[in-house]
């Protein structure tokens, strides 16, 4: 027949009893770390444990953008690989991610933001990537749509322009890794939720599953915003997340009209125009930790004011559909990234907030790096959980809006 | 996702006359040989449960109160606290 469709991965036979490692989440960062560890460590028994569909979270939910625009020494260059990483992914997988890098603009609204922005602006220099600062003028050129008048709750001063970053496709990520992890012979599990982490004098024993129990002696939790409730329930390890759920929206389908990713920080709106036409556009977190994942009027209102403000081309424009994810807010803006501590063959990757897309990719790169040797790679450091403790957070909080419960 | 809180003096109000003011972790700890640990427990640290959380709320835009209340995170309604159950 003509449209004859074939699996893109394995539905694995049955949940095997001992695996060589075992991954609870199968979003983005869990399958790209059962990719690399199959691929690059030559791992033969990796198991995806996924309570939902892989995809179900934050990998599906995501409004598609990347960028490699933070602010911090640390977490800049991890970004920078991992936007170097979409082309390479993309032949490695022989599959379409999409990646569409139109270049980010990041709307400046005051002049102590144009200050930050020219800090950032110099890391990002510092580090190889390309990013400039734009006035106003410069703004309405690059992007005739937007509204640079000065009688706008928040008048635009100028903007950092960062040209490699823009969007990739989300779920052809999510397929495209599953595809390749289940050729390197990863098993997905799908329908199948983790109950518990045995451990035996110290060290991870084994997973336990609705499915079954499995022997093993590497364990990561990488479930996304779940990870937090995971990681306390299983390893009895507090964190310092907040789980807030984020917001997002399309409208209708519209002629081409906005050439890149445009973010604003004071009106807490980020909006991209995707292939169909459609704007699609979020950002806003409720101010209280929760995990229903719903939209609310409150929002949806406030959406459609500041896009009529910022865009006044598209006042009358009906949002479409709405839907909203889970982001997990560490105080530092940056994620935890952790592995045995305190128990040898638990590694923990959480903390990502509204940034673990454009992340996914690199993370699952050093995370199996981390699983396979048991040495944590030098990139990775800086993330450990012990820095809260030992007050040494992340400046990254600088960089654009802080979002936490506490605001 | 919207929110209806019970304050004590106001009864119950929207929730976004209030601002969330943390999981509820117990009284603040000792100063007398407070580790770095024990610190960092207390002020950043929280169990983020899907499910019941008791948790501390201000009435900002009312009263003026602080309270602590029983909330469930998955429906983002409040419940009476579990002990009232027993």
């Amino acid at each position: 027949m003509f449209f004859r469709t074939r699996r893109l991965w394995k539905k694995p036979d049955r949940l095997r009893s001992r695996y060589d490692a075992v991954i609870i989440g199968g979003g983005l960062h869990g399958l790209a770390t059962a990719y690399y560890l199959a691929r690059e460590h030559g791992m033969r028994d990796v198991a995806v444990i996924e309570k939902n569909y892989i995809g179900f979270g934050g990998a599906g939910r995501n409004t598609a953008i990347v960028r490699a625009n933070q602010r911090t020494s640390e977490n800049l260059p991890l970004y920078k690989e991992a936007l170097d990483l979409w082309p390479v992914l993309t032949r490695e997988l022989n599959f379409n991610l999409m990646f569409n890098n139109c270049g980010n603009l990041n709307l400046v609204h005051s002049e102590a933001a144009m200050k930050a922005s020219r800090l950032n602006v110099a890391t990002a220099q510092f580090h190889g990537v390309e990013s400039h600062l734009l006035d106003a003028a410069q703004v309405k050129e690059m992007e005739p749509a937007l509204n640079i008048a000065e009688d706008i709750a928040f008048p635009i001063h100028g903007a950092m322009y960062h040209p490699p970053g823009g969007v990739v496709r989300h779920d052809a990520v999510v397929w495209g890794l599953a595809k390749g992890a289940s050729a390197h012979g990863v098993h997905i599990h799908q329908q199948t939720e983790a109950t518990g982490i045995s451990v035996e004098n110290g060290a991870v024993a084994g997973v336990e599953t609705r499915a079954g129990n499995i022997r093993t002696g590497r364990v990561l939790i990488s479930a996304g915003g779940y990870s937090a409730d995971i990681i306390h329930r299983m390893l009895g390890l507090t964190l310092p997340i907040s789980v807030l759920t984020i917001q997002a929206m399309v409208t209708q389908p519209l002629k081409p009209l906005l050439n890149h990713v445009v973010s604003s920080g004071a009106y807490h709106v980020y909006a991209n125009q995707t292939l169909k036409g459609e704007i699609a556009t979020g950002a806003h977190m409720d101010p209280w930790p929760n995990y229903t994942t719903r939209n609310s009027a409150h929002y949806i209102k406030h959406q459609a004011e500041a896009l009529g403000e910022m865009l006044p081309c598209l006042r009358g424009v009906r949002f479409m559909r709405h839907w909203a994810g889970l982001a997990d807010m560490t105080p530092d803006m940056a994620p935890i990234m952790d592995g045995n501590d305190p128990v040898r063959g638990a590694y923990i990757n959480c903390g990502w907030g509204y940034f673990g897309f454009k992340s996914c990719a690199v993370v699952g790169k050093h995370m199996a790096a981390f699983m396979a040797g048991g040495e944590c790679p030098e990139i990775l450091r800086p993330f450990h959980l012990r820095r809260y403790e030992q007050h040494r957070l992340m400046g990254e909080t600088a960089a654009v809006v802080n979002y936490s419960p506490d605001n | 996702m919207s929110l209806m809180l019970t304050c004590p003096v106001c009864g119950r109000r929207n929730g976004y006359e209030f601002r969330y003011g943390g999981e509820d972790k117990g009284p603040r700890p000792e100063e007398d040989g407070l580790t770095p640990r024990a610190w960092c427990d207390y002020v950043h640290m929280n169990r983020c449960a899907a499910g019941p959380v008791k948790e501390w709320w201000f009435h900002r835009d009312g009263c003026g109160s602080w309270f602590t209340t029983w909330r469930d995170t998955t429906t983002n309604l409040e419940i009476q606290p579990p002990e009232d159950s027993e």
